[in-house]
């Protein structure tokens, strides 16, 4: 039996995960969301940081000035954009837009987004509106959104693309809500004890914990069946998107009750992540699409099932 | 057992609906259907006075103070008829089904006389100074201080989350009054008038962008000696006994309002397909199911004629329906799908689908988190062992 792929993403994708990671949380810390959030508005230096890091050409093919590299990277990269809550449209543009005008041939715009000099909104038909336009109100104060154009595209390798993505933003989103509600949990106290000693807030984040932990290796799983074009890459991604959705929708509630009324404040920064969770858990295809996408599939036997192929 | 309302009762219900949709329909157009509990605090004031001059403030009461001696059945009915007709929150709740039953219960003559009419009348405005920044759950740790000074009490300290502190009156305050006591002795439950240059109310802003909460700061803040209810040393009784108003039958007669939300989602899902999805459907259905299964319970409290019995029961309420309503916001999110995101106003303002998701987040949390309620049905309900307490 030969392992058909391996969802542990590579070590260099690794470390250069971590050196980004590494770079948004010295950068991007909650005091930063809270300024743009009362400005708001972006600040272009943050975008700029991006820029020197090379993160919009990571894409982006060496000869028009990026660097090369493929949807594995990007999956772990936007899991950091999640982590911060990030709201420069990195992932839009270079880990949607780029790989899907690479799909198509489409070259001409690439080298200006690698420097940093372009951004672009995604229209889908599946999304009404536009991330990354202006003019709409968002419950995360945030995200950009724009009006839809009348004729969206309905491109399927583009919606998988936008929820493969999504789903790794989330898990990115989940794991930071669940430091800070660990953090918390540790620090506060009541009846003479860390709340995190009762078994009560303990069992919650285990439980948390184990959607978290469960929902990573899909989403790698589905970076690495859409980086190799398998035909079952769109069954993976809408796998991918349902469990990392699961995981941070559960950890946003959890995380807002370990908070207590804390949790409920605009003054806590949580919000910013559980708001973000709520919008992303909805973009680029809903659970409920994404699941008769699934069952479609299973059901009507697109999606070979059976050990050979669950284990293979 | 009988489960439902008598024809007198009906006949009640009736009377209620018309002058409610009346007022709505009327004079008081302007407040229908607001959510927001911050929005247009005059003119909810003056609602609050509309009700009292037409016998409406609270029925719950005793006809002695300005009630109309109304039955259990009688209160849920109102409550229910309230909500039917759109009417928005009560900024007064908290006088009105606290402060005043906490009085009546456990107050003097006089005390009754102070402060009685003034909520009758809908004129003065209660807020509940419980939890502090180091005592939430842990409600007995309070340590907001409070001593006596010849005829008056002089209180320094810190409560937090004071819902609708900065359009009160006046405020209860759970205190520490015997200096070196710990957990519930030495307590001692004020009436302190929120007018005066000792307290300071702060706001704080939720999720949602309303501010309905406060940090409420007491720099020798004064009330006189007999503000207390109770003896001195004896405030836990009386705030426990506060309690069971908060998470006990008075909450039945909130399911007209579950009611509408529900129906608002189905009404969305219809509208916009979701109704087609199967998964929805069933979390509907199981919505439906929840609200009946709160429904019938109530009806069962209520057709019980010894309400003494109801204490263990009572336990169960706050956690049923808090858990029910988080998770209908889960519900009202998943059938808005993507366009429940996006507001159409400016502002941070929300209409009541995205709302009502918003605001459940922390019904699980106040009033008794649902960790504290498992807590209280385990061990008073079911007599289990306490849960072991750090020695911090
Ligand atoms: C919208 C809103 C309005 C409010 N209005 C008022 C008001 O008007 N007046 C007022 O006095 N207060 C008010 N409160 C405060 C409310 O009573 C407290 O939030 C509540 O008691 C919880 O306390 P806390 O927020 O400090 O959370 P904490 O007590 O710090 O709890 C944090 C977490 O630890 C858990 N936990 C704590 N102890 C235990 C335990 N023994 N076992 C298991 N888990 C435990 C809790 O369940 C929770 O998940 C309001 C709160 C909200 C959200």
């Amino acid at each position: 039996m030969t392992m058909l792929m391996d969802p542990a993403p590579s070590a260099d994708a690794l470390a250069l995960a971590t050196s980004v990671r590494e770079y948004l949380a010295e950068t991007h810390g909650p005091e930063v969301l809270r300024r743009l959030d009362a400005a708001s508005g972006r600040d272009p230096a943050i975008w700029q940081g991006l820029v020197a890091m090379g993160l919009p050409g990571l894409m982006v093919p060496e000869d028009a000035g990026g660097m090369g590299l493929g949807l594995e990277e990007a999956a772990l990269i936007a899991a950091e954009c999640g982590r911060v809550c990030l709201a420069e449209p990195l992932v839009d543009t270079a880990f949607i837009a780029v790989p899907w005008l690479l799909a198509h041939g489409d070259t001409a715009l690439l080298a200006d987004i690698a420097a940093g000099n372009r951004t672009i909104p995604l229209p889908h038909a599946i999304n009404p509106w536009v991330d990354g336009g202006e003019g709409l109100h968002s419950v995360d104060p945030l995200r950009r959104l724009g009006t839809a154009p009348s004729d969206p595209p309905t491109d399927p390798h583009l919606l998988n693309l936008g929820a493969l993505m999504t789903a790794a933003q989330l898990v990115g989103l989940a794991e930071a809500m669940q430091d800070q509600a660990v953090a918390y949990a540790k620090l506060r106290e009541q009846f003479g004890q860390p709340i995190g000693a009762f078994q009560a807030i303990k069992h919650q984040l285990a439980s948390c914990t184990v959607a978290i932990e469960f929902a990573k290796p899909v989403v790698w799983q589905a970076a690495a069946a859409l980086a190799a074009g398998r035909s079952s890459a769109a069954i993976h991604v809408s796998h991918a998107k349902v469990a990392a959705s699961d995981a941070a929708w559960a950890m946003a509630e959890t995380a807002i009750q370990v908070h207590g009324a804390m949790g409920y404040t605009y003054e806590v920064d949580l919000h910013f992540w559980m708001k973000r969770t709520w919008a992303l858990c909805g973009a680029w295809g809903s659970r409920a699409f994404h699941l008769a996408r699934l069952d479609d599939a299973i059901i009507g036997g697109a999606h070979p099932i059976g050990p050979e192929h669950t284990f293979a | 057992m009988k489960l439902g309302f008598s024809a007198a009762d009906e006949a009640f219900r009736a009377e209620c609906a018309d002058w409610l949709q009346g007022q709505m329909a009327g004079e008081f157009a302007d407040i229908k259907g607001i959510t927001k509990l911050t929005a247009k605090p005059e003119r909810r004031r003056e609602w609050e006075q509309q009700l009292a001059e037409h016998g409406w403030a609270c029925i719950g009461w005793p006809k002695a103070w300005g009630g109309r001696d109304a039955t259990l059945a009688q209160q849920v009915i109102f409550a229910e008829e309230y909500a039917r007709a759109d009417v928005p929150g009560r900024v007064n709740h908290i006088g009105v089904e606290l402060a005043g039953p906490t009085i009546l219960a456990f107050g003097s003559d006089e005390q009754k006389q102070r402060f009685l009419p003034g909520i009758a009348a809908g004129k003065t405005i209660w807020c509940q100074g419980f939890s502090e920044p180091n005592a939430g759950s842990d409600l007995a740790s309070v340590r907001t201080r409070a001593r006596l000074d010849g005829e008056e009490w002089v209180v320094n300290g810190q409560k937090i989350w004071t819902s609708l502190a900065h359009i009160s009156d006046w405020i209860f305050v759970v205190t520490r009054s015997e200096e070196g006591s710990a957990g519930p002795k030495g307590l001692t439950f004020l009436m302190m008038n929120l007018h005066q240059p000792g307290i300071e109310v702060r706001p704080i802003r939720q999720i949602n962008g309303d501010a309905e909460f406060n940090e409420t700061f007491f720099t020798d803040a004064r009330c006189p000696a007999d503000s207390l209810i109770g003896a001195v040393g004896d405030g836990w009784r009386i705030a426990m006994g506060l309690l069971a108003f908060e998470r006990g039958v008075s909450t039945l007669g909130q399911q007209m309002g579950f009611r509408n939300e529900l129906d608002g989602i189905i009404a969305a899902a219809k509208a916009n397909g979701a109704a087609q999805d199967p998964l929805i459907r069933q979390r509907i259905a199981q919505a439906e199911i929840g609200l009946r299964l709160m429904r019938y319970g109530a009806l069962r409290m209520l057709s019980q004629t010894d309400h003494s019995a109801i204490g263990g029961a009572a336990l169960t309420y706050k956690i049923q329906w808090a858990s029910w309503r988080r998770s209908l916001g889960e519900l009202a999110m998943d059938v808005l799908g993507q366009a429940g995101e996006v507001s159409a106003h400016a502002d941070y303002e929300w209409d009541m689908l995205p709302n009502l998701f918003l605001y459940s987040r922390a019904d699980t949390i106040y009033g008794g988190t649902n960790q504290i309620q498992r807590n209280l049905i385990a061990e008073r309900g079911l007599g289990m062992p306490r849960e072991p307490r750090g020695q911090a």
